[in-house]
């Protein structure tokens, strides 16, 4: 993020009312064409009325296009979309393939007020687990411990001590004693 | 946001209460453990900027245990501001004065010197035994558990476990035990 970024808003992606899960309705309501009809910056702008508009209009009846001229201005497109947003390009001295790539530019945004992304994608459905808290996996057996609780104070591996060792042998001797003084009994 | 998706964000974020029994503990060992837990780093979801720290309740707090000759070397400094305002104090002197205080200085010089110490430090509840208020008590649901097992002392076995215990040998009779 660059300083440039500071007063950008930052979002996600998003589609404006979910526009192409179903159909595609385009956003762009209309466009405005301003030029002069006699100063040289509007010459691509002039090739690009008399070549390419009828086209445009046709193929894309949704738009209206208004055309506009104005004497000893430079010429610019300003385009309104369904959601009140406003987009302005100034076409001076712009060739007639620029302003079709920013007349297309215009006609395939969504109007949306341009912000820094925060990711790249979009899910609806970001985990299949479910998010995760503090209380899954965790033992049920802790709902009805009494705090504090010693043996899960308790470190869990915990080697032998030689206490304990001594005691076991201790346990052992004792135990192989009784049997052979009943094995003597017995006799 | 939906009601749904508001539930789920208070159900991730909810704040745990632990418990560290510091009966016999080092504390200095114990704080790196306890800092963990206070900072929320055992979480899937930390990141240091997200607010995911929980409680800790230690207790016994008057029973820590100190290396060696610690309590009589460790010495704890403190400056007043003033002119001649410097002042040492030894670890069981201060101990006497506030049985938490050790634990409390331990966790927090094992945590980095930033904004958030301070924040941090207000979650963790030190009480130099085990008498805890009813209102903390009840929002307890985990263990930490601890570094080191406790040794049990003679006078708390009872009588007849200390009967039984293995004898390596018997005393002479006329062996006067002093």
């Amino acid at each position: 993020m660059s300083n440039s970024h500071l007063f950008l808003p930052s979002g996600f992606p998003r589609a404006p009312l979910q526009n192409g899960i179903g159909r595609f309705v385009c956003q762009l309501q209309r466009i405005t064409i301003k030029f002069c009809k006699s100063n040289g910056s509007s010459r691509g702008v002039r090739e690009f009325i008399e070549k390419d508009l009828l086209d445009f209009a046709h193929n894309y009846p949704g738009i209206v296009v208004y055309v506009k001229p104005r004497r000893h201005h430079s010429p610019c497109l300003s385009a309104e979309y369904l959601n009140g947003e406003r987009q302005y390009v100034n076409c001076h001295n712009h060739s007639r393939d620029e302003v079709i790539k920013w007349v297309n530019l215009l006609r395939t945004e969504s109007g949306n007020q341009i912000i820094r992304l925060r990711k790249m994608w979009h899910t609806d459905c970001p985990s299949i687990q479910g998010p995760w808290s503090p209380f899954v996996n965790r033992d049920p057996h802790l709902n009805v411990v009494e705090f504090p609780n010693e043996s899960l104070s308790r470190p869990v591996y915990l080697p032998k001590t030689a206490t304990e060792q001594l005691k076991e042998i201790f346990e052992k001797q004792r135990q192989t004693n009784v049997s052979s003084l009943d094995e003597k009994q017995a006799e | 946001m939906t009601a749904y998706k508001r539930v789920q964000q208070w159900n991730t974020f909810a704040r745990v209460w632990h418990l560290y029994d510091a009966t016999w503990q080092n504390p200095f060992e114990s704080a790196q453990r306890i800092m963990k837990y206070l900072k929320g780093l055992h979480k899937p979801i930390y990141h240091p900027l997200n607010d995911c720290g929980d409680h800790v309740v230690v207790i016994n707090s008057g029973e820590i245990a100190l290396l060696g000759d610690e309590w009589r070397k460790r010495v704890y400094f403190h400056h007043t501001g003033y002119p001649g305002g410097a002042t040492w104090t030894l670890a069981w002197e201060l101990h006497d004065k506030d049985p938490t205080m050790i634990m409390k200085k331990a966790v927090y010089n094992v945590m980095d010197g930033n904004l958030q110490r301070r924040y941090t430090m207000q979650r963790l509840h030190i009480y130099p035994d085990d008498d805890v208020p009813e209102k903390i008590k009840q929002n307890i649901t985990n263990q930490i558990r601890q570094l080191r097992p406790v040794p049990k002392r003679l006078d708390r076995y009872a009588p007849e476990e200390v009967q039984r215990f293995p004898k390596v040998m018997d005393w002479p009779k006329n062996y006067i035990l002093r």
